[in-house]
């Protein structure tokens, strides 16, 4: 996930990322960003922000508490702000969504 | 790129109790075993083995993987599940009808009592059915695990009104043909249509979950299905029929292909993970697989050899081994991440909390591991060199093992909410 130096919105997106770098699948314990799972940080008319994002299988129990999660850190950096999540299956996440960071976080590089 | 809806998990009361009654159970059926110990060394059809056996298949096996189902259901179908009251009903009727059913047979007491609970398990296994059923219905798209799952549990209902008919005719005899002969059928409609077919259906969705491997071989699966299913399918209607027969070797050779393609498929996922450490929920899995290809190696030495200690080592490790292994493994893949999401999915990106994997004790996992593997070896020797003296160590270990995972079992369920240093991560 990578935001564009143009990109008007780019210090709030930033913000956005940093924050969801707090939200952890608990299983992996690697933060979604990390894992790849977030697609899009979009910004909405006034008081919206739009998250694209996957799961790393269609089956996750946690689902619900990632989706949680992402609400809790937003709602943290932006108090005003409504947060829209949209969970997509296409495309499907694998393992080269990974960062670098999340590949060191789950050994695979070892 | 497509939206999706995701099924909200079930109510915990809806799957927790099925947990703690099922790991109260092991605990029972390890007793049960210890007592009953010199009745290993005979035929299988005496009280206590016949009170062991539905023990282990109902109040153990059936009464988790029910949990486990409901569970998993909405995650399968992206639905939520049809009727959590219906699970609630499913789980008294299970409980209740199982105790009355292991008394029954322990003592047994033929008649009205084993019937009753023989009823009251029926009644449980139409209310999963009609569970499934709905909540597959509902199910927005096609898939091999759904198919699995469902299939299984038809064949739950028909095993335990199979042996409905066989607690009646014990009472009072109706059927014609020969009750060792029916009973055997019962057993295999059980182990292969019922727990083959569930933990095929639930381990091809969790195996690559857990291990996070992928596998482009899904047509094995549907082969596995088909296989699986005729194998059982035949097996059944020539002995109903024509009684035992060689043929039967026919039958299994077609059920062993089935399990072979699904264990090429999950071998695939092995192969493709991302997660390379293997815990020791996993390494439990793996143990399980291996009593099962044993369990199959076994098949043509109960036919052929005389003696009933073959049919009392293939029951073990199918039992002891295969189902028992798994549940011992996957109770902590599944249960911690249950409790965990009703304690924290409020409070995750707030504050740091425990993950999943601290609400159990690892360590005794890994001690209930190592207990398992030396309880079942011993037993198993203890039965083939038919020592009793083997059997009874065996069976002491394998009360230790019943109590280390009871105590995890009850750590997880009463877990209270912790946040680890109270502050807020902003």
């Amino acid at each position: 996930m990578e935001i564009a130096f143009n990109d008007p919105r780019y210090s709030d997106k930033a913000i956005v990322l940093t924050a969801l770098h707090n939200v952890m699948d608990p299983e992996l314990f690697v933060n979604i960003i990390d894992l790849g799972l977030v697609f899009n940080i979009e910004f909405k008319g006034e008081r919206t922000i739009v998250i694209t994002m996957t799961f790393s299988t269609r089956a996750c129990p946690l689902s619900d508490s990632i989706k949680m999660g992402v609400r809790n850190v937003l709602s943290m950096a932006f108090p005003e702000y409504e947060v829209d999540i949209i969970v997509v299956w296409e495309p499907e996440w694998n393992f080269t969504m990974l960062t670098p960071e999340g590949r060191k976080l789950l050994g695979l590089d070892r | 790129m497509a939206s999706i809806n995701i099924g909200n998990a079930p109510k915990n009361s809806a799957v927790l109790p099925f947990y703690g009654t099922g790991a109260l159970y092991f605990l029972i059926l390890s007793f049960m075993l210890f007592f009953a110990a010199p009745d290993l060394l005979f035929h299988y059809f005496n009280p206590h083995i016949l009170g062991i056996v539905h023990a282990a298949a109902l109040g153990w096996a059936t009464m988790i993987i029910f949990g486990a189902a409901y569970q998993l259901l909405p995650v399968i179908c992206e639905q939520d599940l049809y009727s959590e009251r219906l699970s609630f009903l499913s789980y008294c009727f299970l409980a209740i009808g199982v105790t009355i059913l292991v008394i029954s047979f322990w003592n047994f007491f033929t008649g009205f009592w084993m019937i009753l609970g023989g009823s009251c398990v029926v009644i449980a296994a139409m209310l999963y059915l009609i569970n499934v059923w709905k909540t597959t219905l509902i199910c927005r798209q096609y898939s091999i695990q759904k198919i699995f799952v469902l299939s299984s549990a038809i064949w739950l209902l028909f095993t335990v009104s199979l042996g409905l008919m066989l607690a009646i005719n014990l009472a009072f005899p109706f059927i014609k043909g020969n009750h060792l002969d029916i009973l055997k059928l019962h057993a295999h409609a059980g182990l292969v249509g019922w727990f083959l077919g569930l933990i095929t259906g639930v381990s091809i969705k969790l195996v690559p979950m857990f291990l996070l491997g992928k596998s482009k071989k899904e047509r094995l699966l549907r082969w596995s299905f088909v296989l699986q299913n005729a194998g059982l399918i035949l097996f059944l209607l020539d002995g109903f029929f024509f009684g035992t027969s060689i043929r039967f070797l026919l039958y299994a050779s077609l059920i062993l292909s089935g399990i072979i393609l699904w264990l090429i498929f999950l071998y695939d996922v092995f192969k493709n993970r991302i997660k390379k450490a293997v815990d020791f929920s996993m390494r439990h899995t793996f143990a399980a697989m291996l009593c099962l290809a044993i369990s199959c190696v076994l098949v043509p030495f109960v036919y052929f050899f005389s003696g009933t200690k073959w049919a009392i080592l293939y029951g073990t490790f199918l039992f002891l081994g295969w189902i028992s292994s798994i549940i011992l493994g996957m109770t902590f893949k599944t249960l911690p991440f249950i409790v965990w999401n009703d304690h924290y999915k409020k409070l995750n990106g707030k504050v740091r909390v425990p993950l999943p994997k601290q609400l159990y004790n690892e360590k005794w996992l890994h001690y209930q591991f190592f207990i398992f593997i030396v309880a079942l070896l011993f037993l198993a020797l203890g039965i083939l060199m038919m020592r009793l003296l083997w059997i009874r160590i065996a069976l002491l270990c394998w009360i230790m093992l019943a109590v280390m995972y009871l105590a995890n079992v009850i750590k997880v369920l009463n877990h209270k909410t912790k946040i680890l240093d109270g502050n807020s991560i902003q």
